[in-house]
């Protein structure tokens, strides 16, 4: 919206244009300016980005009413009661046991993944599709198939179990199982696509180097640990923090899968604000954990962003 | 470093992979199409169309995801080529604005996104969905460096014959950040078809309901009311579709998803 504003306040042509500033008149683009070619998306990320980011800091400040009204200025009242829900304390407990097992299990499988499936995708089309179709579908049909296939009584795994002589067991009805459940699926989901940027860094690593390497150092521990571990560093950060930003914002397998249950074991932090926010109508403490995942969800993203700035393959 | 693809422990390892990975969604497939006296059906397939406006749904997907493409290409296009090529005061607050669109996902900011989209009247509507993501800053950088990349004896070149500046742009950058939209394009219409927790916040009707969103509610119907030949025939349906398109493509689209950040 300010930039409007400045496209109006100078008309003349921008300074610093194109490399050579054309004598000409009448052409429209350097007439009007980059700013008429920046007003409308620039407004539009003001708008829909920093605004609400503004909006959200300040929200979670302040008394909230029924229908989810400014009342008032609250201080840290928001925080204070939704540190005090039972369901928030579990919830965090819960996303922090998802989180540090999805991201480990995640960036393992994958490393091993893109060790398996070569750099070229050299491996047959079945294979690929198969490993990759979890990458492609959306995670709602993920959590479907994995819901089809646990399902008690009628599902595959159930039946399997069943034949070996193990019954009646369901690991979406228990609390720790169903975490599990969940955590298994995200890597189900994940790690092949994690693999893929594995993958692609194992491929910078130059043609010299790895000659280099089998020569000096046919077993490959030592050069592993020395040569290709700190080259892949830059990019195994930004996975991990890239898997750590997705097992934060996780809810579509929890909405198809237990709905936070059994006795809230699978309860996540973006599933309960869902519930405040939208089933509950508890605006107070959703507004403190709007802010708080505000925080911690951008600076999660700000950081795979810092890293990829750096170009993760600094060496080429 | 990379292991022999003719060692035995690594076709073993290879085989278990693609069970692992394949096997859930090859047993979903199955069972939709698999009657229970033996033999091939489509009538599980029937039901879930029967079932819930599936075909409203499908619509509606392509118009949001269609529609989301075609601004962000436009809104990329533009502001990339002004990022690359001009220079003027503000230029680097302007440059962190798509940043910051970039680093603070729709998520993170999700109530007060619903509170605009609300005070805008527009709730359960394909346009309230769309608004927050109008304008990508994945976009505006892929193609800031797509158009870097282009020399400047080209442009220069094209100026001596006489072209303006939109004639430029049009002949001489964007047909060199084309391999660049296929790979945003790629990436798009990934994240917003299979996008979950804002369309279900948005919208409550089938009118605007995208099909991720029906095919999470079968779920919900399904455990309830046990019906469980229809949640496997509704993620088939789903499914189906973006199989084929991908085994189709499979290297390209593997390579797009590669270069998913990669400015």
């Amino acid at each position: 919206m300010s930039t409007t504003v400045v496209s109006e306040a100078e008309p003349e042509p921008q300074p610093g244009g194109p490399a050579q500033p054309a004598p000409r008149r009448r052409r429209p683009f350097t007439v009007l300016g980059p700013y008429a070619v920046l007003a409308l998306p620039a407004a539009l990320v003001v708008g829909f980005v920093a605004i609400p980011i503004v909006q959200t800091a300040v929200r979670s400040f302040d008394l909230l009413g029924v229908r989810g009204q400014v009342t008032g200025f609250g201080g840290l009242s928001n925080y204070r009661a939704l540190f005090s829900q039972p369901l928030f304390l579990i919830s965090l407990k819960n996303t922090l046991v998802y989180a540090a097992a999805s991201v480990v299990l995640c960036v393992v499988v994958a490393w091993l993944l893109a060790q398996l499936l070569s750099a070229r995708f050299g491996a047959s089309r079945p294979l690929l599709v198969s490993v990759f179709s979890p990458t492609v579908m959306p995670m709602i049909a993920a959590a479907n198939i994995w819901l089809y296939f646990l399902a008690p009584r009628i599902g595959l795994f159930g039946q399997l179990l069943g034949a070996i002589g193990v019954h009646g067991s369901n690991l979406l009805g228990e609390p720790g199982s169903a975490l599990g459940v969940l955590v298994a699926l995200f890597v189900w989901k994940f790690a092949p696509y994690f693999a893929l940027f594995i993958m692609a860094g194992l491929q910078a690593i130059p043609q010299s180097v790895r000659e280099a390497l089998r020569t000096e150092d046919p077993t490959g521990r030592y050069a592993f640990r020395r040569v290709v571990l700190p080259m892949l560093a830059p990019m195994l950060a930004f996975v991990t923090t890239m898997a750590l930003l997705y097992s934060v914002e996780t809810i579509d397998s929890v909405y198809v899968l237990t709905q936070g249950g059994p006795n809230n074991g699978t309860s996540l932090v973006m599933y309960y604000l869902y519930q405040l926010g939208f089933n509950y109508f508890s605006w107070g403490p959703a507004a403190a954990l709007s802010a708080l995942l505000m925080a911690s969800l951008s600076t999660l993203s700000g950081l795979s962003l810092i890293g990829l700035e750096r170009r993760a393959f600094h060496w080429q | 470093m990379a292991v022999s693809r003719r060692h035995p422990l690594t076709v073993l390892a290879l085989g278990f992979v693609a069970v692992i990975w394949g096997f859930p969604t090859l047993w979903v497939l199955y069972a939709t199409f698999a009657s229970p006296r033996g033999g091939f059906t489509l009538g599980n397939l029937a039901e879930a169309f029967a079932s819930a406006p599936f075909a409203q749904y499908a619509v509606n997907t392509v118009l949001i995801v269609g529609g989301l493409l075609i601004m962000q290409t436009i809104f990329g296009a533009l502001v990339g080529f002004v990022l690359a090529r001009y220079d003027f005061p503000g230029k680097s607050l302007i440059t962190g604005l798509f940043l910051l669109q970039i680093v603070v996902p729709v998520y993170a900011i999700l109530i007060q996104e619903y509170e605009i989209v609300q005070g805008l009247h527009m709730l359960n509507t394909k346009t309230g969905i769309m608004l927050p993501y109008l304008v990508s800053g994945i976009a505006v950088l892929s193609f800031r460096q797509a158009f870097r990349a282009v020399p400047r004896e080209l442009e220069e070149a094209a100026r001596l014959d006489g072209y303006d500046t939109i004639g430029v742009f049009l002949r001489v950058y964007l047909p060199r950040a084309v391999p660049a939209a296929l790979a945003f394009a790629v990436i798009s219409v990934t994240y917003h078809w299979t996008d979950f927790l804002w369309p279900l916040i948005v919208t409550n009707t089938a009118s605007a309901r995208p099909i991720v969103v029906g095919l999470a509610m079968v779920a919900e119907a399904s455990e309830s009311g046990l019906q469980w030949n229809l949640l496997a025939a509704a993620t088939a349906i789903v499914i189906i579709p973006v199989l084929v398109v991908f085994a189709s493509g499979t290297r390209r689209i593997l390579s797009a998803f590669a270069s998913t950040f990669d400015w």
